[in-house]
């Protein structure tokens, strides 16, 4: 019932002022007080009047607090002027008070309840002045008791006043701090809400830092490791493939020496492994270089990947299809990848033809490794897949499998075109 | 006795080029100039008119094929001019280019062969007598890989052995030996060769080197 009250405020004070209607019809019906001049008819009609204005008043109490309250203000403040006194002939157009004046009461506690303080305060010290002087005009200062029911009056009448306001300002001091709450929880979930914000953005900044620290040692590393290479083709190898010369050039020459040189061929023994060393040095020096950087690289993934598919003892097919060249890193990588799956391809998959297809996708480079071997290809621990996966996973590739068991297989390897 | 042969050497390490310089000197070969870049090379290849220009693949400013773009624009510019490049390591990619249309004095060799002195020399004489000559690491490589068998097809398994060889510059007396058969076997072997690879007869040294050059491509 009350929430439906709060619901409909208009309904509400709808039946407010139809109560204070009710209350006050048998004044309307009782006609003129005794002393006045009119006549009963306008009597009633007066009261009517005043009666539905105070109604009125009440149900424009939430929308216009101030202004029905000064409406019903100044009725009352009218009635104090032109009351008519028992005993004393009344004024030419007399305005009794009337049973309605309680909407006064329910107009200080509308005040109370959704205006200020200072004006509440200010309409409450009106109705208590007003109350004052009606008790004073309306006492007959000729009765034996008359100090002790006015003081009756002013004490019923103040009481009643103050304890409208007073009802009226515990309302609004209930809604004010209802008020205060919804905004102090708005307030804390906007800072809430702004701190999260705060935190994703640096989360995302941090993820940027990293990324491009990330970039910045894939490319050191390709960097360094293609300087290793060059470091060791143009020192050790260089070095050790002009002493493998001169070892040769003694070798054939100790050779082509009489015997006198070398009785029991001893020197040329020697000389021969010293030269045999030297060569398969040269040989490991240049594997080892090899899988540290693949010169081949350098003038690009296409002929690389072709120099690789010679070495395979099947026909390999390569087709790049790409625009612009990813950083050196990535095409290391990209490399290394098709070495292993073309050495998988000819150790397990009994496939007698492959084929590797590089093309762009999306900012990323695409690698295809296809076989028309057994299939049954799959990521397991510790398996050759499973490196390469964790390989390209470091620059944010992905490495998918399809291979069917009776094959044929495709493995497909995307990578972004910088780490 | 032959006249000396006159070489040029394009090699951006001063040890192997020096080295290299030396040796061959002392084994009776004329080096006539020897370079460290592509630039020079040029320079010396004009002013010498060498007999064959030996370069290294990886030379200054980039490291990666400045040799063999050199190499490519001796033998357009200087087409009697032998062409022999050797590398670190084995391109076929590389290798292919080189001998692409070419019609002999080309030899592509891994640098380790140096280290067999007369070997390397015999390389540089099939050079510069209009010979091919590639390393036997390419012809393994190619060998091994299955589209060889493809286009090579129609030759029996001993023949393409004696192609192998003979791609790497080999004379009939030396596949001889290697086989422990009579040259005039292998030179039954050349001749059926020869025609199932559809090499019109003309001189016998330029169908050798087409025959390698078909080998390469294939």
């Amino acid at each position: 019932m009350s929430g439906w009250l709060r619901g409909h405020p208009w309904h509400a004070d709808g039946l407010l002022a139809a109560a204070l209607l009710a209350f006050s019809l048998p004044q309307v019906a009782a006609g003129a007080p005794p002393g006045a001049w009119i006549g009963a008819a306008v009597m009633q009609a007066n009261f009517a009047v005043v009666t539905v204005v105070l109604a009125g008043t009440v149900i424009a109490r939430r929308r216009y607090p101030v202004a029905a309250f000064a409406v019903a203000a100044l009725i009352g403040a009218a009635q104090i002027a032109f009351g008519v006194q028992p005993g004393v002939p009344g004024p030419f157009f007399p305005l009794q008070p009337t049973n309605a004046d309680v909407a006064i009461l329910v107009l200080l506690y509308t005040l109370a309840a959704y205006r200020p303080r200072p004006v509440s305060i200010a309409g409450l010290m009106l109705c208590l002045v007003g109350s004052a002087v009606a008790i004073g005009r309306w006492s007959p200062a000729h009765h034996a008791y008359a100090g002790g029911a006015v003081l009756v009056a002013a004490a019923g009448m103040g009481g009643v006043t103050v304890a409208a306001w007073v009802l009226g300002d515990s309302v609004a001091h209930r809604y004010r701090r209802a008020y205060y709450e919804v905004v102090e929880a708005r307030a804390a979930q906007m800072e809430a809400e702004r701190d999260a914000q705060a935190r994703i953005a640096a989360a995302a900044e941090r993820a940027r830092e990293l990324q491009e620290k990330r970039a910045r040692a894939v490319d050191h590393s390709a960097a360094r490791l293609r300087q290793i290479e060059r470091d060791l083709h143009d020192g050790a190898q260089v070095r050790l493939a002009a002493l493998a010369m001169v070892l040769g050039e003694v070798r054939e020459n100790l050779e082509h020496a009489d015997d006198g040189a070398d009785g029991d061929g001893h020197l040329r023994k020697l000389m021969g492994a010293a030269h045999r060393n030297a060569v398969e040095t040269l040989a490991e020096l240049r594997d080892l270089a090899r899988g540290i950087h693949p010169p081949a690289l350098d003038r690009g993934l296409a002929p690389a990947l072709g120099s690789l598919a010679d070495t395979v003892s099947i026909p390999v097919e390569v087709t790049v299809r790409a625009g612009e060249r990813p950083s050196a890193a990535i095409e290391t990588i990209a490399y290394f990848c098709a070495a292993e799956l073309l050495a998988n391809i000819t150790k397990h998959s009994g496939a007698t033809r492959a084929a590797i297809c590089i093309s762009d996708g999306d900012g990323r480079m695409l690698m295809r490794v296809t076989d028309n071997g057994g299939g049954g290809a799959r990521l397991a621990p510790g398996g050759g897949l499973e490196g390469l996966r964790e390989r390209v996973q470091t620059v944010d590739g992905h490495l998918g499998i399809d291979s069917p068991a009776g094959g044929p297989t495709a493995i497909t390897i995307s990578l972004p075109g910088h780490a | 006795m032959p006249p000396r042969l006159r070489l040029v050497i394009a090699e951006d390490a001063a040890i192997m080029r020096d080295g290299l310089t030396q040796t061959l000197t002392r084994r009776g070969l004329d080096v006539v100039a020897a370079a460290g870049d592509a630039e020079s090379l040029h320079r010396a290849v004009t002013a010498h008119d060498p007999d064959v220009a030996i370069i290294d693949v990886r030379m200054p400013p980039t490291f990666t094929d400045e040799g063999l773009r050199a190499a490519l624009s001796v033998r357009r510019d200087h087409p009697g001019v032998g062409v022999l490049v050797f590398s670190q390591y084995i391109e076929t990619r590389s290798a292919a280019e080189l001998f692409a249309g070419a019609s002999g004095g080309v030899g592509y060799l891994l640098k380790d062969r140096v280290a067999y002195v007369s070997d390397f020399i015999d390389a540089i004489a099939q050079v510069a007598g209009g010979g091919t000559v590639l390393d036997p690491e390419v012809v393994r490589h190619l060998l091994s890989a299955g589209r060889r068998a493809d286009a090579l097809a129609v030759l029996s398994p001993r023949e393409r052995e004696v192609l192998s060889l003979l791609a790497e510059g080999r004379s009939n007396i030396a596949i001889a030996g290697a086989f422990t058969i009579s040259p005039r076997v292998v030179e039954k072997h050349v001749a059926s060769i020869f025609a199932k690879l559809g090499l019109a007869p003309s001189d016998n040294d330029n169908r050798r080197v087409l025959a390698a050059i078909k080998y390469l491509e294939s």
